[in-house]
């Protein structure tokens, strides 16, 4: 039962999933098959907007029971779930034509709260960047440390306006184009091989969860 | 899309769904076929998750900003495979491990591979492995990472393995994790991010080996035949730049004659 169960959601995927691609590699050239894959485009987003409810009932679970039990840092998720009910009111408010202005009171209270405390978190990264830097090199030191670390400093000062430093600069500007540029496409492509070979792998139904 | 752009799509799939179908077949027959290179992080991850059940505290996996539906449901996909087979190995300890999301597309993939990590493990029916969570992520990733840093004191992880998509506010992640001793091991499909893992992981998974989970850590053949594929396919496009990029360089030196001898190597002028 749990073999043939599987054998349909993977035909039913297997299927879906050949008829979008087929759709989307044809363009408007498809006709009526390009017009089928719009409309599972359209079920696959409102399908994916509801995960929106699911997410928002997992942060209450999630931090409702943490404040339930006391657990470690339930203060925190005390105010988390105090400026959800916060947000989700005011929006809920405006909505409903209560609560009105230019700038509306949830994106005054995005500007003010969010995205100050980004800031400042933003600010942080370099800091843990630098106790990165530090702490790799404390760990032992190793050829790829002591280039890590050269190369950090060489595009450190190559980055500096001095006109003591120009010829850094035209050093770094090369190494940037070149070897760093070329580095980063080879990544990249693997990736892209990766995510081809993950793709087809779903296509044709060898992926896990169609599996299990 | 062109119809140069659409032949060379086509043609690639098919070339790869017919490597992936053959070299499945070869490594169901024999799975000794091919030998896979030791990456440090998949050799952590059993020694983390043995060393957290140990400490009877939990493992944390998180996906980041990776979601389904948009670009990067392919590494949502293979994150959650690197999440089952890291859960299905730290669930037989006494505590659940904690799976992370920022995208909310994400959760019922989370719960779901947590779910079969469990059924793998005969332990579905106790209840273990249900903490999936979503911390919201704002903008930019920040407000996420800092939920993890603070989660990750407050419930005493003694590993993480963040493989999904994250940027540079991995470095705060890893600052937390470096500040209370705990494991990290970190990989990503953005550069930046890519970048902070290599200075601030125990063991970084660079590039596309965030996409072998499978292979590293499971035994199945499907996972196996994918490893060698990519393989196959990298060996392809090194030979697609290098053939090109030979001919431009031999003509450019040989004013053309290079070509001209190839071509009457092969039969041809």
């Amino acid at each position: 039962m749990r073999r043939i169960r599987s054998a349909i959601v993977s035909s039913v995927a297997i299927g879906f999933g050949l008829l979008t691609l087929v759709g989307l590699l044809l363009g408007e050239n498809g006709g009526i098959l390009y017009a089928v894959t719009n409309i599972f485009l359209q079920v696959a987003a409102i399908t994916l907007a509801f995960s929106v409810v699911i997410g928002v009932i997992n942060l209450f679970r999630v931090h409702g029971s943490r404040l339930a039990r006391r657990k470690g840092g339930w203060f925190y998720s005390l105010v988390l779930l105090l400026s959800a009910l916060t947000a989700i009111t005011l929006i809920g408010l405006e909505r409903m034509g209560y609560l009105g202005g230019r700038p509306s009171p949830s994106a005054q209270l995005l500007e003010t709260a969010q995205i100050s405390i980004e800031s400042a978190l933003g600010g942080l990264v370099l800091f843990a960047l630098v106790y990165g830097a530090f702490r790799y090199m404390r760990n032992g030191i190793s050829w790829s440390g002591v280039g890590f670390t050269a190369a950090l400093l060489f595009f450190l000062l190559g980055a500096l306006p001095l006109p003591q430093f120009q010829a850094l600069a035209v050093v770094r500007e090369w190494l940037l184009a070149v070897p760093v540029s070329a580095g980063a496409r080879g990544i990249l492509l693997g990736i892209a091989l990766a995510i081809t070979v993950a793709g087809v792998r779903v296509l044709i139904g060898q992926d896990r969860s169609y599996r299990e | 899309m062109d119809s140069t752009t659409q032949i060379l799509t086509v043609l690639i799939l098919l070339i790869t769904m017919v490597l992936v179908v053959i070299i499945t077949q070869f490594a169901r027959r024999r799975r000794s076929l091919y030998v896979l290179r030791p990456l440090p992080a998949y050799r952590l991850i059993p020694t983390a998750i043995g060393e957290s059940i140990e400490a009877n505290r939990p493992v944390h996996i998180s996906l980041g900003a990776a979601g389904l539906g948009g670009f990067e449901t392919l590494t949502a996909l293979a994150a959650a495979e690197l999440a089952y087979q890291a859960a299905s190995r730290a669930i037989i300890g006494g505590v659940s491990p904690i799976v992370t999301i920022s995208d909310p597309t994400a959760l019922p993939l989370a719960q779901d591979t947590l779910r079969r990590a469990a059924a793998a493990r005969g332990l579905l029916k106790s209840g273990a492995a249900r903490d999936a969570r979503w911390y919201p992520a704002g903008s930019s990733g920040l407000a996420f990472a800092a939920a993890l840093s603070g989660m990750l004191p407050d419930d005493r992880v003694a590993a993480s393995i963040l493989v999904g998509s994250f940027g540079t506010e991995l470095a705060l992640i890893a600052e937390t994790s470096a500040r209370r001793g705990q494991r990290l091991i970190a990989g990503t499909d953005t550069l930046q991010g890519q970048a902070v893992a290599y200075v601030m992981a125990d063991a970084p998974l660079i590039g596309e080996e965030i996409y072998m989970a499978g292979a590293y850590l499971g035994d199945s053949a499907v996972q196996m035949a994918g490893a060698v594929v990519q393989d196959i396919l990298r060996w392809l496009l090194i030979l697609a730049i290098f053939v090109p990029t030979a001919l431009a360089v031999g003509d450019a030196i040989l004013n053309g004659r290079f070509s001209a001898a190839l071509a009457r190597l092969l039969g041809g002028g």
